[in-house]
């Protein structure tokens, strides 16, 4: 079986808003006062999303670590792929093919 | 068309992009290894947690087209487009989670046609199988030409580009990871979408000032339009008359139509979403799915209805009314109704407020979540066209008794083959848009009435395989029927409506569907009971676990009071109760 304890779906999300944020804030500042904000009703809406984008995605970057390092250590991740589970599979399929 | 295409992409927009596409390829990459059986490429090994089904659930519904459309909803009809979440979307999902999921996770079965093989027969499950594949890839295609449409308008960029850069994204991703990749992709175009549109509604409020500042410029535009002055900012108080209010219907048309027949039959048959719940890692996880769906889904009408409002009333200048453009004749002139007043294209509303109010920077993240969307919805229609092609036509009448491993290949190859149908109907779309139209007329009268074979099939245990198929016919027919007896206002007869002789007009076209929906799913119910009384049923031993009188209920006594469905589920119904009066 795969399985959710494999690839903890926070770290890909996490390391995205991460990234996003980094580079659209760091934009941010490096345009702030441009007249180009005079289109976004004079808000430096790079700097402050990319901020707010920034927070979201270390804290889901920081609870996808946590999770991952815990299902390592109860050594869960084994027993993902025990003997029963292929059999429960191997039911599945030739029970499919009996439909 | 040249203040549509002021719109300019410097290269921190393209970084922003690329840092897009490589995270979703490495999602399908990073998951490639977990690949080994046919369950865990069509099913995800039955594995995943609730909030990942879930978030995948909407994500993906969500296309282009919805995020497109409803703002273009959100124009046309003000805030009462959101009773395509209030009324139709969450109480089905409710329904759903509650009563069916039982049915569908617990049969075991691997598709919804595949509930219809076991409850009914294999001729019921082929129509169904046969008319959704076909679906899948026409709608997907449609969707593909509609962005290559909207980006060459919008920033310059080719079509055949736009479209094959975006396919062959999709395409890796699910090759790699199966149904497992496209869900968690699913899932993070979620959050993607949500942060790229959030942003353009909070700036958005603050250029018009806010609510107040939108209900007093939407109430002097309401009267202009002949409704009375709350018509765009309230849900539910002009619906006593259909000529009050810009949709055109009243209310037991809306709750009958839209309500229990359109969404109920959407969100509770179709396998598109189905599937999403069908992954989930147990019976209590597949119920909350639809349910920790439903949660994010009632907020919708904010992210996706309010920019088409904004869009309205926002200075923009031109041929057109806002931001909202005029559509152009040949000619390259703003196109004139009957009256003198410019045609508008509805369409464009969102895609022309994310372009008046981000700047750069902030319009590669908001044309990414519009990328993110279209992704999305295309990857949902690709898992569901594999799964069901694999298992419901190619095994069921192609190939019995392969391998498991040969299963697995056919999935990926059908994967491959399905999104190089889906460009082609994509040009066939750009070639011939009556075509278009005209399908998916066909496709609206195939799915109206699915919801009345599926809930006889699980709560009457009487229903015959028999009953259901011709059922599920005489439903398609009659639909055709009443669209070909009606028009809506304005409209000459041909693909609106009217080719079978004119016996009625509705004041709109969504009135017309509506209506053309009712219709389906009576029929569909009435001949299936007919049917089903003077055929021989089966006997009980055969449907234990498909029928709800033959099926142990679920207790959830093993749960926490606040871990069980019910309660979920009353929460999301008295939350959305609530909405609905916060905008009467």
């Amino acid at each position: 079986m795969s399985g959710s304890a494999s690839l903890d779906l926070r770290l890909p999300i996490g390391g995205l808003f991460t990234t996003l944020g980094v580079i659209i804030g760091v934009y941010g500042i490096a345009t702030n006062g441009s007249p180009m904000y005079a289109q976004s009703e004079s808000i430096n809406v790079n700097l402050w999303w990319g901020l707010v984008m920034l927070v979201v995605g270390v804290l889901m970057f920081v609870a996808g670590m946590r999770a991952t390092r815990a299902v390592r250590a109860s050594g869960m991740h084994e027993t993902m792929e025990s003997p029963e589970g292929r059999a429960t599979e191997r039911r599945e399929h030739r029970s499919g093919l009996e439909r | 068309m040249d203040i549509a295409r002021m719109a300019r992409l410097a290269p921190i927009d393209y970084v922003v992009m690329a840092v897009y596409f490589a995270a979703v390829l490495a999602v399908g990459w990073l998951l490639r290894r977990l690949m080994r059986t046919s369950t865990d490429f069509f099913l995800s090994g039955r594995s995943l947690p609730p909030w990942v089904t879930g978030l995948a659930f909407i994500s993906a519904n969500l296309g282009a087209q919805e995020v497109l459309g409803m703002g273009a909803s959100g124009a046309k009809y003000g805030i009462a487009t959101s009773h395509f979440y209030w009324v139709g979307a969450i109480p089905a999902m409710v329904f759903v989670g509650l009563f069916m999921m039982p049915f569908y996770y617990g049969s075991r079965a691997r598709s919804a046609p595949e509930y219809l093989k076991l409850r009914f027969d294999e001729k019921t499950r082929t129509l169904n199988a046969v008319s959704f594949a076909v679906m899948t890839v026409f709608s997907s295609g449609i969707s593909m030409y509609a962005l290559g449409k909207l980006l060459n308008l919008l920033l310059g960029w080719s079509f055949d580009a736009s479209i094959l850069v975006s396919a062959v994204i999709v395409l890796l991703y699910i090759v790699l990871g199966g149904l497992t990749s496209a869900i968690y992709n699913e899932v993070l175009q979620f959050f993607l979408i949500v942060f790229g549109f959030l942003p353009l509604v909070w700036l958005g409020l603050v250029a018009v000032g806010g609510w107040h500042g939108l209900s007093t410029q939407l109430s002097a535009l309401s009267v202009a339009r002949g409704f009375p002055p709350d018509a765009y900012t309230h849900a539910w108080r002009t619906m006593g008359d259909a000529s009050r209010n810009p949709i055109g219907v009243e209310w037991f048309g809306l709750v009958m139509g839209l309500g229990f027949v359109l969404s109920f039959g959407y969100w509770c048959t179709d396998f598109l979403v189905v599937q999403r719940a069908m992954a989930a890692e147990s019976m209590t996880a597949a119920r909350r799915t639809p349910l920790i769906a439903a949660l994010p889904k009632m907020f919708f009408p904010f992210l996706v209805i309010l920019p088409g409002m904004i869009a309205l009333v926002l200075s923009g200048g031109g041929a057109g009314q806002g931001l909202i453009p005029a559509k152009l004749t040949a000619a390259g002139l703003p196109l004139l109704d009957g009256a003198g007043h410019p045609v508008l294209d509805y369409d464009l509303a969102t895609p022309m407020l994310l372009i008046r109010l981000f700047p750069t920077g902030m319009l590669g993240l908001g044309l990414t979540a519009l990328l993110a969307s279209f992704m999305s919805g295309m990857a949902g229609n690709v898992t569901a066209f594999n799964t069901v092609w694999t298992y419901d036509i190619y095994q069921a009448h192609i190939r019995k008794g392969a391998s498991d491993a040969h299963y697995l290949w056919m999935g990926r190859a059908a994967t491959v083959v399905g999104i190089v149908l889906a460009i082609a109907a994509a040009y066939v779309a750009s070639a011939f848009n009556n075509i278009m139209d005209m399908l998916q007329l066909v496709f609206a009268f195939v799915n109206a009435p699915l919801f009345a074979t599926f809930s006889l099939g699980m709560f009457w245990r009487r229903t015959t395989g028999h009953g259901a198929f011709w059922g599920l016919l005489s439903g398609t027919i009659g639909a055709a029927v009443h669209h070909g007896l009606t028009l809506p206002a304005g409209a000459v007869p041909g693909i609106k409506g009217g080719y079978l002789g004119l016996m009625h007009t509705y004041p709109s076209e969504l009135a017309q569907t509506f209506w053309t929906a009712i219709t389906a799913w009576t029929t569909c119910m009435v001949v299936t009971i007919v049917i089903s009384l003077v055929t021989r049923p089966r006997p009980d031993e055969e449907l234990r676990g498909l029928v709800y009188a033959l099926t142990p209920r679920q207790t959830d006594a093993e749960h926490s009071f606040w871990r069980r469905p019910v309660t979920l589920g009353v929460i999301v119904l008295i939350m959305t109760l609530a909405l609905n009066f916060v905008f009467f």
